[in-house]
Parts: C-alpha cells; sequence; structure tokens
C-alpha cells in the first residue's frame, strides 16, 4: 500500500473516530448504565425472566423452595435498579444475612450469574452491557458464599 | 540469575504448599465424586501449548477443568500447528482441583517438512504443575489485584529422529546442535485479571527458562547457559460469553548459534459452545527457526488450530 494512501486512511479513521466521539458527547451527560440497559420496562421484564430461568434450575432451586418468589423478583428489580444508577431503594436484607442459611457456594453463586446472562439475552440486551452488570454484582460472591458450612440454627453474622 | 533462582524457589516451596492446601480442602469439599462444572464459560476449557491452562503460547492464573473451588475438571486437547516449514502437534491432558492446583502432560511431535531438513523430527514430553495462590479474576471486579499462579513445566526431550535422512548421520539429540542438556524445567507467576465491565482480560506472565524452541531444541547452547527472565502477555476482547479474540506475546531467550530464536506471537479466537468442548483458531508466528544451520531466514508463521474437550 502506498504511503498515500495509508496517510489518507488514517485520516479517514481519526475522522470517523471524533466524529463518533462528537456524537456521543452531544447526548448530554453520562447516562446511567440503568437507562442504557433500557430502564425500567426493560429491567423489570429481565428480572421476570431470571426468576423464572432460576426456578427451573435445577442447580440453584432448591435455594427458593421457601421463597415468596414475586417478592424476590420485586426485590431483586429494586437491588439491580439501585447498583446500576437507577435510583431505586433496595428495602431487603444485606446479602450476608440473605444468604447466611443457605450455605451457597461458588458453583450455585456462578450458576446464578449464568441465569442471570441468560435472562438478559432473552430480553437481548446486549452482552457488554451484560457484562458491566455482572461486574457489580461479582463482588457480592464474598458475601454470599461461605468457606465453610454454617449451622442451620448460627445467628446471622452481626454487621 | 538471582531472579531466576528466587523464582525459582518461591515456585517449588509453593508448590508444597499448596498440595497441602489441597489436602485440607478436599477433606472439606462434598462435590469430589462428579465435576460440578461451576465455573464460568471460557475462565476453564483451554491449554496452552505446554499443556497448562491458558491460551495458545501463554498460560493464564486459571485452573484447568470447569470445577468449582468445591470440586475437579479435567481437559483434554489436541493442537495441530502447520508453519510455512515445520509442523508441530501437541496432544495432552491436564486435571484441575479445588480451582487450586493443576497438573498436566503434554506430547510435542514436531517435524520439519521444508528446507534441506525436511524428514527430520523431534519429539518431547511436558509434565507440568500450577497452584493458584490469590485473588479471583471473576470475583474481585472491586479489586485491582488480579488471580495469581505460580507453574513449573519439566520437559524432557526425546531426541531426534530420521538424521540420516537429510545428511546428518548420528545426530539423535538436540545437544548434538549445541544444546546443554536435553531435558530442564521452566518455572513462571502468571497473573490474570478480568476488566468485566470492559469485557477485557489482561495476562501477564514471567517464566524462567533455559528452552530452546519451547525445548525442541533442547535446553541452555552454545550461546548461553543460564536462565533466562521473559515476559509473555494475553490480551483478549470478550466478543459473546462463548467467543473471545485476542492476542499473546511470549518472549524467548536465544541460546544456541544454530538457531535464530525470537519471540513467538499469535491472534486468536477461542471459542466455548459449551462447558465440554472448547476451539482455538490462531494465526502464529514464531519468528526464524534453525535459519543459520538452513540458510532459510524467513519467519515461520501459519495457522493454530486446537480442539479441547473437558469437563
Amino acid at each position: 500500500m502506498s504511503s498515500l494512501l495509508k496517510t489518507v486512511m488514517g485520516c479517514l479513521l481519526l475522522a470517523a473516530a471524533a466524529s463518533a466521539a462528537a456524537q456521543e458527547m452531544n447526548k448530554g451527560g453520562p447516562t446511567t448504565l440503568y437507562d442504557r440497559i433500557g430502564g425500567e420496562s426493560k429491567l423489570r421484564a429481565t428480572m421476570h425472566e431470571f426468576v423464572l430461568i432460576m426456578e427451573s434450575d435445577d442447580r440453584i432451586n432448591f435455594t427458593f423452595a421457601n421463597t415468596d418468589l414475586k417478592k424476590f423478583e420485586q426485590l431483586l428489580f429494586e437491588q439491580l435498579c439501585n447498583i446500576t444508577g437507577g435510583g431505586c431503594k433496595y428495602t431487603g436484607r444485606d446479602m450476608y444475612t440473605a444468604h447466611a442459611k443457605l450455605n451457597i457456594n461458588n458453583a450455585e453463586f456462578n450458576a446464578l450469574a449464568e441465569d442471570l446472562y441468560e435472562a438478559f439475552d432473552r430480553e437481548h440486551v446486549p452482552y457488554r452491557l451484560q457484562n458491566k452488570v455482572v461486574a457489580l454484582l461479582a463482588p457480592m460472591q464474598r458475601d454470599v458464599v461461605k468457606d465453610h458450612l454454617v449451622p442451620q440454627d448460627s445467628p446471622p453474622k452481626p454487621k | 540469575m538471582i531472579c531466576s533462582r528466587a523464582l525459582r524457589a518461591v515456585v517449588v516451596r509453593v508448590c508444597a504448599l499448596g498440595a497441602l492446601l489441597l489436602c485440607g480442602q478436599a477433606a472439606t469439599a462434598d462435590n469430589l465424586v462428579g465435576s460440578d462444572e461451576g465455573k464460568f464459560l471460557l475462565t476453564a476449557g483451554f491449554n496452552d501449548l505446554d499443556g497448562a491452562g491458558g491460551g495458545g503460547l501463554v498460560p493464564l492464573a486459571f485452573i484447568s477443568g470447569y470445577g468449582s473451588s468445591d470440586s475437579w475438571g479435567a481437559n483434554a486437547h489436541f493442537t495441530d500447528i502447520q508453519l510455512k516449514d515445520f509442523q508441530l502437534r501437541a496432544f495432552g491432558v491436564a486435571v484441575g482441583a479445588l480451582d487450586r492446583v493443576e497438573v498436566s502432560y503434554t506430547r510435542h511431535e514436531f517435524d520439519v517438512t521444508g528446507t534441506a531438513l525436511d524428514g527430520l523430527g523431534v519429539s518431547q514430553d511436558i509434565v507440568g504443575v500450577k497452584v493458584k495462590l490469590l485473588g479471583n479474576a471473576v470475583y474481585g471486579q472491586d479489586s485491582w489485584l488480579p488471580q495469581l499462579a505460580v507453574g513449573a513445566e519439566y520437559h524432557k526431550n526425546e531426541g531426534i529422529d530420521n538424521a540420516a535422512a537429510v545428511g546428518l548421520a548420528g545426530v539423535v539429540s538436540p545437544k548434538q546442535l549445541g544444546a546443554t542438556s536435553d531435558h530442564g524445567t521452566d518455572y513462571y507467576i502468571a497473573a490474570t485479571k478480568i476488566f468485566l465491565a470492559q469485557s477485557i482480560v489482561v495476562n501477564a506472565v514471567l517464566r524462567a527458562t533455559k528452552a530452546n524452541e519451547f525445548g525442541l531444541l533442547g535446553f541452555g547452547g552454545d550461546l548461553k547457559n543460564t536462565y533466562s527472565y521473559k515476559p509473555e502477555g494475553t490480551v483478549a476482547y470478550l466478543l459473546t460469553r462463548h467467543l473471545a479474540v485476542g492476542s499473546e506475546v511470549r518472549t524467548r531467550p536465544h541460546n544456541l548459534a544454530v538457531d535464530d530464536e525470537t519471540t513467538a506471537y499469535d491472534v486468536f479466537l477461542g471459542w466455548a459452545p459449551t462447558k465440554n468442548l472448547s476451539l482455538v483458531a490462531a494465526y502464529l508466528n514464531i519468528g526464524g527457526v534453525l535459519g543459520p544451520a538452513t540458510g532459510v531466514n524467513r519467519h515461520q508463521d501459519g495457522p493454530y488450530i486446537s480442539i479441547q474437550a473437558g469437563f
């Protein structure tokens, strides 16, 4: 390729990048991850799918045997809305307390994350945005997964 | 040299510590009968050229097999590399336990398919062990700390075949080409970080090695017979839950006068349709090979295909 052609192509690429950047800025400030996912309707639809998928997932559905699934779905919506910048208040228990007696292991924690990816897929949320959500949830592993079996009658850890 | 000696001492001690940790963890794990296949897609299921859990050229800090920290897993691979004048076939198996320790065996069968040495063959066996030290590349999204692992790879060169056919009658060992030994051990430390919010994986490795052309031409040589301390790296972009695209670089020592060994690099696609099957399609360039001996100085590049099955 001639050096002139390379220079011209380089300039075109730069111009394209600059114009894309300008378009991004014209949108008026940074949008939240919540908005980029598709806001309340999309997140509620995803959480509905999520609960359906988990319910039929034999790897983890035993943990929901005594769970009010309607309330669970609402709490999941609140929590994901909250951490993605949607401004919701999460009214559930903290992650350590909520999972204190479930003896969740890493495989079960990961299975739940796989189900969340699947739910986002079904709602056609782009994979790179799914990863941004899971990046916010992944550190919760330290509170959800216990490194030892918790006796069923042990009191929750004081916070 | 002090550095590589220190690295070796650390790796050996950590491997011993890893064995102890493994015994302690096994006592409390309850999923040891079958694998729970509890890891995320793409975080297992791939083995590098030397058999360690990783990509094509470079190991990752991940432990082979999809078993979680309460379970185990295993992975078998078959790899075919067609360079301009050489072909390398690698096959082997790796077992990972408790997401903590990995043991691997791989065999290399290397054939010259061009130049004046057409028909020459070399083979070697590689036994590897890797221990995850600390950090978690998936869960540690709120931390700068990468997942860290150390490993050792013992290579035994099984000698040169068919040398008489190319006018090198009597040459049966890489030692006759200038290598100091037909066996050697690489030691490495790997740091792997998944930037999940950016869908990017970054991996850095430091390897203490005497290997010539991955050990295919022996260890140490007439130019240098001490450990070299060589960096390697991987960058990958996660396209989907099943597909990653990326590039690897592996710098290598130059110990042999008959060889013109230099940096190897590749671009790759890694595809995991399920946790039981992974495929790597890459384009590999390992630079000149045996140029001073054959007079053929061109870069040796070509396709790298690897099929891997496991759980």
